[in-house]
């Protein structure tokens, strides 16, 4: 029996298939790396959760215009003001419904934030309050007041990461999210895809994409190619290898900063000189272009060139050897133990080529002479050496960080790392903390420039840490789309955003 | 064999109670899932409270208590990730991975027997060697190569095919190709090198002397006798399928056991490691008895 013509027809057969897989017109599909555990809007600052429901499903009260320098702006919220003694006051949007059909009120924000602190559910966002009590009270049915101890001047920017889900939402996790957003969630196959579609009733203009199909590839090769065939039409996140492709490729900040936290609580880190020495060792450019993308750019501070008073004045510490073994030299006179271990501690794909990194890293600090070492961790493992309680008895260590700060503001940053209660803090510097709490409750240009301040301060004044990179992200767009990733894109990929060409 | 199948039973329900305590025990040593859950960020209050709703704040005797009471209503508790019952997450993985193992493991039987009889017949000929070094290629070739290359060439080259997904038959084809290419690289030389021995035997040379046709030879008289260790080895191989194939899963985007697996491990997520690890176990101690009744059917003095 001759099988030769079932065999080609069979592949003609598939080749028919594969476009008819690809999206039509106005529908679109976006390929994530990793499938959502959850679709609760009050996890929505998880970035895989955000990148799906962040401003498509759920919306906040304010949102920061990342594309734009409108900075902070209205999104449910049509203004707000300050009324003094901690509290604010929105003003709500009108005709604003959820995706079931109900009306949107102070009732409905009074009970999202409820949801987000109750301690019968466990929602992310409540990390951004650490310790703000919040007390709400609604004046009228698109009217209410936000009271929150202490006073929190960053309360309208902190509206931005609560979203609002209606009154009737029960405390626990959600499966079906309702929201007032541009999308509404049709279908959720666990495994394999969400899709969400537009929302005819929508209070806003209505965005061009119809319907937006997400699906989940850990693959970054794989991410790509599902693109380049049309099966796609947003690869958010590939990697530097696939992203050859300039009609296509799009390279740009993502807000992660890489840096190497210093313990200034152990030999012999708690000598600026050695701190010093440790900054001058590292040659920051021969990394860029090498193990390091093209793009990525050297870091003066934590947080990324778009965060509020970020210090165009500061200047990457420069690679000189010779400098920095005098410094040794100088401290080991003065009786510093310089060669005692150092531990470069790095988490397994924490970013792109991290092992190279650290590999680098140590010998750079070796040649000046460092006595360090590389230990590859996972993820649980990192968290024990990056937060505290650190541990008992350690030697130096020197931990490969990255930090993610998209959300306009170093409030969200600077504590945490520098402050000496902060928690991934290696800093015991009292004026430090007094300028982290002096820039925390200032509020408009004051802010800034005590943000500014700070900046330098730990930068050039104590040299607190090794900052070493702004990074920089790759995406694979359609050429069908007109659409740009921007910094935010990390965090949230508003479906709105999307036009076609 | 009634007997032996419930000799067997009996040890696998034993073994399924030590692994079950083992999991539990282990799984808690590995870390808070606390820390993984939460952000890097989170107040130590967050924490507690994560610990307590979940109930990872109460002594281990008593979690292990509460586990076993649950175990006996087949209550794997919730999914600490997903928030919904973690036998649920990992039936539907499996939904995905047994039809995957099934198909991918009856083309890998079908085609090392087929072929393998049929290079031992002719060795050292043309198409013995041909099998030979296709069959070494495939048990030695790496996955994760393979899969990228079929997608490169068949996905993005000639567009036959889509590059990963579950959505519609073409979807499977190239996870099944990549999953069978190892099995049966190594089937098919155990069927050869079990076939050589068998038609070296007496009762074959006595076969042909009386003039049966070669395919009943090889078919009927010489495979049976052949088939003990081709059954173990299968075994061996679909076991590691019903173990999920990860990279596979991981390439192709398809929502089987393995990644579940994997992930659930590295996030700490206890009850669907231990309902995952039930599962399988289950299904490795099935499948088990079913080869013991494979061999005790072909192999009379098995059976008595």
């Amino acid at each position: 029996m001759n099988l030769k013509p079932i065999f080609f027809g069979a592949l003609m057969a598939t080749t028919s298939i594969v476009p008819a897989l690809a999206q039509a017109n106005t529908d679109i599909t976006v390929v994530l790396s990793e499938e959502l555990d959850l679709v609760e809007p009050c996890m929505a600052t998880r970035s895989n959760i955000g990148r799906v429901i962040m401003q498509n499903i759920s919306e906040t009260l304010t949102e920061l215009d990342v594309r734009g320098d409108k900075g902070l702006t209205g999104r449910l919220a049509e203004s707000w003001e300050d009324l003094g003694d901690g509290t604010w006051q929105f003003k709500l949007r009108q005709n604003v419904k959820f995706s079931d059909g109900s009306d949107f009120d102070a009732n409905d924000v009074k009970h999202s934030f409820g949801r987000v602190f109750s301690d019968q559910i466990t929602c992310e966002s409540k990390r951004y309050f650490a310790d703000t009590q919040l007390t709400l009270d609604v004046v009228d049915p698109h009217t209410i007041n936000i009271k929150a101890e202490p006073a929190q001047p960053i309360l309208p920017l902190l509206m931005s990461l609560v979203t609002i889900v209606p009154s009737e939402t029960p405390v626990e996790f959600v499966r079906e999210p309702i929201g007032t957003g541009p999308y509404a969630m049709t279908d959720w196959t666990a495994g394999q895809q969400i899709v969400l579609e537009r929302r005819d009733d929508y209070w806003g203009e209505l965005p061009a994409v119809t319907k937006a199909t997400y699906v989940f590839r850990s693959e970054p090769a794989v991410r790509a190619a599902m693109v380049e065939t049309g099966e796609a039409d947003i690869a958010p996140q590939i990697t530097e290898l696939e992203a050859t492709n300039p009609e296509t490729d799009f390279t740009y900040p993502n807000s992660e900063t890489v840096y190497l936290r210093i313990d200034q609580t152990v030999e012999p880190m708690g000598d600026i000189r050695v701190r010093k020495a440790l900054n001058a060792a590292i040659d920051r450019e021969a990394f860029i272009g090498t193990v390091l993308a093209e793009g990525t750019e050297l870091a003066t501070a934590m947080t990324p060139p778009t965060t509020l008073g970020w210090n165009p004045d500061l200047k990457p510490h420069a690679f000189d050897p010779e400098q920095a073994k005098a410094w040794l030299a100088e401290a080991e006179a003065d009786g510093v133990n310089v060669k005692a271990p150092v531990e470069v501690i790095a988490r397994t794909e924490n970013f792109p080529h991290v092992a190279e990194v650290g590999e680098a890293l140590v010998q750079m600090l070796n040649d000046v002479g460092f006595n360090a070492s590389l230990r590859m961790v996972e993820v649980a493992e990192h968290e024990q050496y990056y937060s505290k309680p650190y541990p008992e008895g350690r030697p130096a260590q020197l931990v490969v960080a990255q930090h993610d700060n998209s959300r306009g503001d170093p409030v969200f940053s600077m504590y945490f790392k520098y402050h000496s209660q902060g928690t991934q803090s290696g800093v015991n510097d009292p004026k430090a903390d007094e300028l982290i709490e002096a820039a925390t409750a200032a509020t408009g240009e004051e802010r800034a420039a005590r943000w500014s301040e700070l900046f330098a301060y730990v930068h050039d004044e104590i040299v607190a840490d090794a900052l070493l990179f702004h990074m920089v992200g790759h995406s694979r767009v359609g050429e069908r789309l007109d659409f740009k990733p921007t910094i935010a894109t990390n965090q949230q990929l508003q479906l709105s955003e999307i036009g076609f060409k | 064999m009634i007997k032996m199948i419930g000799q067997r039973a009996i040890a696998s329900i034993l073994s399924l109670l030590v692994l079950m305590v083992l999991v539990f025990f282990l799984s808690r040593l590995t870390g808070d899932p606390a820390v993984l859950f939460l952000p890097i960020d989170a107040t130590e209050q967050m924490k507690e409270e994560f610990r307590r709703l979940h109930g990872l704040d109460l002594p281990i005797i008593q979690q292990f208590w509460h586990y076993i009471v649950d175990l006996t209503q087949l209550d794997f508790g919730d999914s600490l990730r997903k928030a919904r019952p973690a036998l649920d997450v990992v039936l539907e993985a499996y939904a995905w991975t047994l039809p995957l193992a099934l198909i991918t493991m009856s083309l890998v039987v079908v085609a090392a027997i087929v072929l393998g009889s049929l290079a031992a017949f002719n060795v050292g000929g043309f198409f013995d060697r041909l099998v030979s070094i296709i069959s070494l290629i495939g048990a030695s070739a790496p996955d994760f190569w393979i899969a990228i290359v079929a997608i490169v060439v068949f996905s993005i080259g000639l567009g036959w095919v889509p590059t990963s997904g579950v959505g519609t038959p073409w979807h499977w084809i190239l996870p099944i190709a990549v999953l069978f290419i190892r099995p049966f690289g190594l089937v098919v030389q155990v069927v050869r090198g079990s076939m050589l021995s068998a038609l070296s035997s007496l009762y074959v040379k006595t076969a042909r002397a009386k003039g049966v046709k070669n395919t009943r030879l090889i078919f009927v008289h010489t495979l049976r006798n052949g088939m003990l260790p081709v059954i173990t080895v299968i075994g061996d191989q679909a076991a590691a399928m019903l173990n999920g194939a990860v990279i596979v899963e991981t390439i192709f985007g398809f929502p089987g056991i393995g990644k579940l697996m994997i992930d659930s491990i590295l996030q700490r997520d206890f009850n669907v490691v231990l309902a995952a690890i039930m599962i399988t176990a289950l299904a490795i101690f099935v499948m088990n008895i079913l080869i013991d009744i494979a061999y005790s059917v072909l192999d009379p003095r098995i059976r008595n």
